[in-house]
């Protein structure tokens, strides 16, 4: 049933409300509109707009469910697609005490590589949790994925933050080639895959390898091991410069190799820098590519195994990739409005990986989090550091690679609902804990909170039973047991 | 390849803080038990460097000529080099193959007839993609037609050793690997030491309650759920933090090292492991591989340490234990202008264990010579990976269903274990 405008009155007012309580709290508080108040939470089983949100957001927030109600789906995703214009003051000023991480890569090289590896690290997190752009936060996670690059190797620590605010950020809605002309630019790129070692005496393969197999065409993409070494040769040169501007790109024409070259059925003759200029943009353009990308949007957004369960979709997701010349919106278009959204009946499971666990269990409480040191460890633990993937697949995007590692989920669960972690509070206004009076009221508060609904009988049964007779007779020390139960359950394992 | 984040501090800080917490000193212990000999056959252990690892230089044909010519810079002196320090000379083995220096701590187990190399080992695929090599090793399949699961879990599915044990089936790490994805539940653990509920040990009982009430659900994730808090049971009676490997094993202070020592005890725990899969990453030397010493070399001296500590702490239960190491393919003869070398074919595997044929280098060795390489410049296949994995499933695990586990396949014998 979708919300109806005194619920939505009710619930713009109660966010309004908060904002004005919030009189001596930092600023950005006020601006994200203050802290979430739980009474009257509406119940959100039956919200078509609810399965949706979960799918695009690090975690539906109060907000996010407000302005869905108000302007439907399809004009958020409009509004998200055009992020630039969503006013986003209350991250930028939450994120200035890591300004380190927005200098250049010879500057950042003078540090100690925690000392910028943490704050970068902190900086994601927060964005994520805190951005009104989701959708682009989301994008950005998607092809921090796909190009991924790990800082654990040599001096990448250094080059990938900028990689990440002139590569991924500002292409992540936007063209496909020129995300991937300004990744194969990338220093971070070339020194995690060894192109700035890929010199004319004796090609290094691995960019060129990678280039196809991971970021454009596929592994079955149709190359072939010639069409590696070749690609290779081409992009002889392309490198990084080690002094002047250390960490910015450079072609050394000196170690290119500039003979004309037989690859993917082609001849590509231009000199220089450009044969591997035009070698990317025929990538860059390939169907091949536009079906390889489609089907790992929808494996992202809708099914882990979208070749079975949405054939149709991937098509014509790819088709919209080779009309718009590789328009990634046009893309998502495709994925959420003509997929995700008119999906019948609740589209396939898509389990949360740790970075969507842990990001909605914090998005969907009323809490505040610097994202600091203790959450990066709960992420490492449950296999997902940013930006610490070692291989350059990226972390993978199937239930069957997450869920064999619960423990740490459950750790987390509890640890936060004890409110545990230095730097990250939860906190719900004692009054009204004071009004709800019983557990089960406040259960059933809690569990529409995270879960959108309330559980089933047997296991709120199960979480009533849990509590001792002192928890039992005070909310203030119901209220964790509650809420680690439900972030541990295996309903919110799912998106 | 696996994510490093466990220090020696981590560690240590896991077994001060976790082991009062969890375990209170009125906790019964697990006695060790004496080596198993029931009919679940032997606990094995698969070793999977990711990365596609060198075995040119991890055993080298230093008795033939066109190893130095393809690798000026990369190759492993002779033996019998003498401007070259005797510590960064390949170790002689039979007169033509050598241990890269860095391994030097598995002598031991050789000359005891407890190591057996297969050389110039692999697998059909040629794409020298890791990720698709990987995925079709670790499915035991030659394509994309075989089944989804790995070929690990099929063996336990097709082997019912009346074993209901939690950690039947374990890989040490953040994530499960491929190997072990299927139908029998496995669970991804990095530490036992850190194998538990957070919180003090009534808010541990009480999440414990919970938990198992709410995950009660057929699907997966129901089943991993029950499994998760089973193993939570049966590992809170062992006492790692107490653990004392004999024989002076000494594990490397590593993710590997601690990998190792804790499958150990859970072996000496007769605890019901049947098989443990671990990672061992940072195999893909495009750049900078080095020889005897560098980049290479330092991963080689973590395996070399570990297994062999593994090797000292167990010898006593050498006969019960199977131990294999492998890697999606090997590197390209000829080293690159990066001092590096890149993707190859053919590989090699290595056995360690009580009844694997031994202090010698098995398989056929087809040669480096440019008639004899494959495509542009690799090692040839000349020994199917999956025929050393069916000797050790059939005879060593006692799996007579070998035909499940690699289904169209009909394996070789060669006799690399007994």
């Amino acid at each position: 049933m979708p919300l109806n405008r005194r619920q939505f009155l009710q619930m713009a007012g109660l966010a309004a409300g908060g904002a004005a309580l919030s009189g001596c709290a930092p600023i950005y508080t006020r601006l994200a509109g203050g802290p979430i108040t739980l009474a009257q939470w509406p119940d959100w089983t039956h919200e078509p707009a609810y399965p949706l949100l979960r799918r695009v957001t690090f975690g539906p927030t109060l907000a996010e469910r407000t302005a869905v109600a108000e302007m439907g789906f399809a004009g958020w995703l409009e509004e998200q697609l055009a992020y630039e214009a969503i006013d986003d003051r209350a991250v930028e000023i939450r994120l200035r005490p890591y300004d380190l991480i927005a200098q250049d890569a010879d500057y950042l090289r003078l540090w100690d590589p925690e000392e910028v590896q943490r704050p970068f690290q902190q900086a994601t997190f927060l964005r994520r949790i805190y951005s009104h752009r989701q959708l682009h936060e989301m994008m950005v996670h998607f092809w921090t994925d796909h190009f991924n690059i790990a800082i654990t190797k040599g001096e990448v620590w250094a080059l990938k933050p900028v990689d990440d605010r002139q590569v991924i950020r500002p292409h992540a809605l936007g063209n496909f080639a020129d995300l991937l002309h300004a990744s194969a630019t990338s220093p971070a790129m070339l020194t995690y895959l060894d192109n700035q070692a890929n010199v004319k005496a004796w090609p290094n393969e691995n960019y060129a390898r990678e280039v196809m197999e991971l970021h454009t065409l596929g592994v079955d993409g149709g190359y072939s091991q010639q069409d590696v070494l070749e690609l290779a040769r081409m992009l002889t040169g392309w490198s990084m410069k080690t002094h002047g501007w250390w960490g910015e790109f450079t072609f050394d024409e000196t170690q290119h190799d500039p003979t004309a070259r037989q690859w993917l059925g082609q001849t590509v003759a231009a000199p220089g820098q450009a044969s591997g200029t035009a070698a990317l943009q025929t990538l860059a353009t390939h169907p091949q590519t536009g079906r390889y990308l489609a089907t790992k949007l929808v494996r992202r957004f809708i099914s882990d195994a979208p070749e079975r369960d949405a054939p149709e979709l991937v098509e014509k997701t790819a088709v919209a990739f080779s009309r718009t010349g590789g328009d990634i919106r046009a893309m998502l278009r495709v994925v959420l409005l003509d997929g995700l959204a008119v999906w019948p009946g609740p589209p396939p499971p898509k389990f949360k990986r740790p970075v969507d666990f842990v990001s909605s269990a914090l998005r969907q409480l009323p809490l505040e989090t610097d994202g600091g040191e203790p959450l990066q460890t709960e992420l490492a633990a449950m296999g997902q550091a940013d930006y610490a993937w070692p291989t350059p697949d990226g972390p993978p995007d199937i239930a069957a690679a997450w869920l064999r590692n619960l423990l740490p989920r459950w750790r987390f669960a509890t640890r936060l609902a004890d409110n545990g972690y230095r730097g990250t509070r939860w906190q719900f206004a004692p009054s009204l804990l004071a009004e709800l009076e019983q557990p089960a009221a406040l259960l059933a508060q809690l569990s529409r909170l995270l879960l959108g609904g309330a559980l089933t009988p047997a296991d709120s049964q199960a979480l009533l039973a849990a509590l001792t007779p002192t928890q039992a007779a005070d909310l203030a020390q119901a209220a964790p047991v509650f809420l680690a139960g439900l972030l541990a359950s295996p309903a919110f394992q799912w998106r | 390849m696996t994510v490093s984040h466990l220090t020696r501090r981590d560690f240590l800080a896991g077994m001060a803080t976790g082991v009062t917490a969890v375990w209170p000193a009125w906790m019964p212990r697990l006695a060790f038990a004496p080596p198993q000999t029931n009919a679940r056959g032997d606990v094995l252990l698969v070793l999977f460097l990711r990365g596609a690892a060198d075995a040119l230089n991890m055993v080298a044909p230093h008795g033939e000529e066109a190893y130095y010519r393809a690798r000026p810079t990369l190759a492993i002196a002779r033996p019998d080099h003498s401007s070259v320090n005797s510590r960064e000379r390949v170790i002689d083995l039979d007169g033509f193959f050598g241990l890269h220096p860095a391994l030097r701590p598995l002598l031991n187990a050789w000359q005891t007839g407890h190591l057996a190399i297969v050389h110039a080992c692999g697998a059909p695929d040629e794409s020298r993609s890791h990720f698709k090599a990987m995925a079709l090793m670790e499915r035991g399949v030659a394509d994309e037609r075989g089944p989804a699961s790995g070929w690990i879990n099929r063996h336990l599915a097709s082997h019912n050793t009346g074993n209901n044990s939690p950690i039947r089936a374990i890989g040490l790490g953040e994530t499960l690997p491929r190997s072990l994805y299927g139908a029998v539940p496995a669970t991804a653990m990095h530490s036992i030491v850190a194998f538990h509920l957070s919180g003090d040990a009534q808010r541990a009982r009480q999440m414990t309650a919970v938990l198992r009430d709410l995950y009660w659900q057929k699907d997966e994730l129901g089943v991993m759920g029950r499994e998760t808090l089973a193993a939570i049971n049966t590992l809170e009676k062992l006492d790692p933090a107490r653990y004392l490997p004999q024989g002076g094993g000494l594990y490397p202070e590593s993710d590997f090292g601690y990998s190792l020592r804790q499958i150990a005890m859970l072996i000496k725990a007769d605890a019901g492991l049947e098989v443990a899969a671990v990672d061992l990453g940072g195999w893909d030397t495009h750049f900078g591989q080095g020889g005897s010493n560098g980049l290479m070399a330092g991963l080689l001296a973590d395996l070399g340490q570990g297994l062999a500590a593994f090797h000292a702490d167990l010898l006593d239960y050498m006969g019960h234990i199977s131990v294999v190491v492998m890697s999606e393919f090997g590197r390209r003869v000829f080293e690159n202008a990066s001092l590096g070398t890149d993707h190859g074919h053919g590989g090699m595997m290595m056995l360690l264990g009580g009844h694997v044929a031994g202090g010698q280098v098995l398989g056929d060795w087809p040669g480096l010579e440019g008639g004899s390489l494959f495509g542009p410049g690799d090692l040839m296949v000349t020994t199917d990976y999956r025929d050393v994995l069916a000797e050790v499933i059939q005879i060593r695990l006692g799996n007579t269903a070998v035909d499940q586990v690699f289904p169209h396949y009909q394996p070789t014998h060669h006799g690399f274990v007994s």
